[in-house]
């Protein structure tokens, strides 16, 4: 379905997107797409979305390349970051524009625009101007516009922003939703909880480099090879003499009433951890493990490349 | 998968879709430019009657024409930025180049509301005149005059706006710079102003002018369908540079920060 074969975006002397190969397969599923702010999360969704043409390399979405091409842009939707909707027009209107525009004529126009409203829950107030609705409402009339053609491939660049809880729980299970009914879905995010909430799949993306890529799980695995830092609350004195004997341990810091453990391959050493304090080999009063999240993951791969 | 709409579609859907922008703030501001040339001239007329004078219909026409010189590049300047380059400001643009209608097609459909708008009221202006005394036999050509003018200069600024970051200020620089020296340029550049057509379609005042009024160039003029057509064509010339310029330009999400 998404195919880029070295493909790199300059913005004249800045480079957005270092030279960057992978492929995403047919099918249902969300990809999300991590990365810092500046990490070229942006440059890669436009490249998709045929807005802009690569500076080097290849992309084909579809087996085509996207720019200006109708063949692709009549299979996917794009919800662009930030409030962009014009203003003074109501929405109704303006996404039967939007469906107009995406080849939808007739009958099929007006159910399109009534089903793609229903799905974001904007059915009794979707007659309002843009003005007159809140950031959230309008967040809803972006993820619409980009339904109304029912694409195969949906791309979300950070939707989340500016979402109440509830919207976001909201807007997660719609995607959840559609993709298991088989749409593709690409969504980039910088709050890496959102992204571990919601995807199988995931393109780490940093500096414009394409880091890494693969499931949950397998980018956790790449967390084994990294030192995580776990808090050891007891008696410091014990615990430190039983840290020190642990072959994954690569640096120790005492805190009051506790240590920080720097340890390879936490998977290992967590069952022995668990196993001695239930024997009552060491005095664990608690164990906190300060980076063993997306967030650690993240963190060390960007390191490791900064 | 949807078949990809049509130039035809895409214009009518946008021009439609971007209809009610006209009834804003922007549109009234239009308006009042159109009919402001005559509500002048109506009122000059109620000040010479209360003084117990007339204006002649010499007057009347003059001063209306003085105004409506003024005035149409005003409405130009004050309509183009609501059309595409308003979209590249806003960085809405992105959500019409996502989808598989042409690109090309774009800034006559978001024009297309503003040159009708305008020419109704450019068109209600210029019979509000002829009630005030103008000469019926004159008004298609008057008619002509203004809304084949307008219809080119709405382009031309379309067009200036998505080529230049500060298109508002080239197109004043070109409508209140080059365009009044139309009478001190050899008839070949004569020509290539709005004024030159304006007055062929209206009359032209070269036949008005003596030689010593003048800085030594030669008054031309041109054939008035001849005129109307150069405008005409002109227009067209200028939307569809506009079209290519908005297909050929990369624009990405941060609008036109990103173009080139």
């Amino acid at each position: 379905m998404i195919s880029l074969d070295r493909a790199s975006l300059r913005y004249g002397p800045i480079l957005g997107l270092s030279p960057t190969s992978f492929q995403l397969p047919e099918g249902g599923g969300i990809t999300g797409l991590l990365g810092p702010n500046g990490a070229g999360k942006s440059s890669l969704l436009q490249l998709l979305s045929g807005l802009l043409p690569p500076s080097g390399g290849d992309v084909k979405v579809f087996g085509e390349a996207p720019f200006r091409n109708p063949a692709v842009l009549s299979r996917l939707g794009l919800v662009p970051e930030g409030d962009r909707l014009p203003t003074g027009l109501r929405a109704d209107r303006w996404l039967r524009m939007m469906g107009e525009l995406s080849g939808l004529s007739g009958e099929g126009l007006k159910a399109a625009v009534v089903r793609s409203i229903a799905t974001v829950g904007m059915s009794d107030r979707a007659h309002l101007t843009f003005a007159r609705m809140s950031k959230g409402m309008r967040q809803r009339i972006r993820l619409a516009q980009a339904l109304l053609h029912e694409p195969e491939l949906l791309i979300l660049d950070e939707p989340f922003n500016g979402l109440d809880p509830e919207a976001r729980l909201t807007l997660m299970a719609l995607l959840r939703d559609l993709a298991a009914k088989g749409t593709r879905i690409l969504v980039s995010s910088h709050i890496l909880g959102e992204i571990a909430q919601l995807t199988d799949r995931i393109l780490l993306l940093f500096r414009g480099r394409l880091l890494a890529e693969g499931t949950v799980t397998e980018i956790r695995q790449l967390l084994d090879r990294h030192p995580v830092e776990l808090r050891l609350t007891g008696e410091a004195q014990v615990l430190a003499r039983w840290a020190v004997e642990q072959p994954e341990l690569v640096a120790l810091r005492m805190e009051e009433g506790a240590v920080v453990m720097s340890v390879r391959s936490p998977r290992e050493i967590l069952p022995r951890l668990q196993k001695a304090a239930a024997e009552g080999g060491i005095p664990l009063r608690a164990l906190d493990p300060l980076d063993l999240n997306l967030d650690a993951v993240f963190q060390y791969l960007t390191k490791d490349h900064a | 998968m949807n078949a990809a709409p049509s130039p035809l579609t895409t214009i009518r859907a946008v021009a439609r879709g971007y209809a009610p922008r006209i009834f804003q703030g922007r549109g009234w501001v239009l308006a009042a430019c159109a009919v402001g040339p005559v509500l002048l001239v109506a009122g000059g007329q109620i000040i010479a009657r209360l003084q117990g004078g007339d204006l002649s219909s010499g007057e009347t026409l003059r001063i209306f024409h003085e105004m409506i010189r003024m005035m149409l590049p005003i409405m130009a300047l004050v309509a183009a930025p609501a059309g595409i380059r308003e979209d590249l400001e806003q960085r809405t643009l992105p959500l019409l180049l996502v989808r598989p209608a042409p690109a090309w097609a774009l800034p006559l459909g978001k024009g297309l509301p503003w040159f009708f708008w305008g020419a109704a009221w450019l068109i209600l202006s210029t019979l509000g005149l002829y009630t005030l005394g103008g000469d019926p036999s004159q008004l298609p050509g008057r008619i002509g005059a203004l809304v084949g003018a307008w219809w080119g200069e709405l382009a031309l600024m379309t067009l200036v706006g998505l080529i230049f970051k500060r298109g508002t200020l080239w197109g004043a620089l070109y409508f209140f710079l080059w365009e009044p020296l139309v009478r001190i340029f050899p008839p070949f550049l004569q020509r290539l102003t709005f004024t030159h057509h304006i007055e062929s379609l209206t009359g032209s005042r070269a036949a008005n002018v003596t030689a010593p009024q003048l800085l030594a160039q030669e008054q031309v003029t041109t054939h008035p369908a001849v005129a109307f057509l150069a405008l005409a064509a002109f227009g067209l010339l200028c939307w569809a540079l506009a079209g290519w310029k908005l297909h050929r330009t990369p624009i990405g999400l941060a609008g036109s920060e990103a173009e080139g």
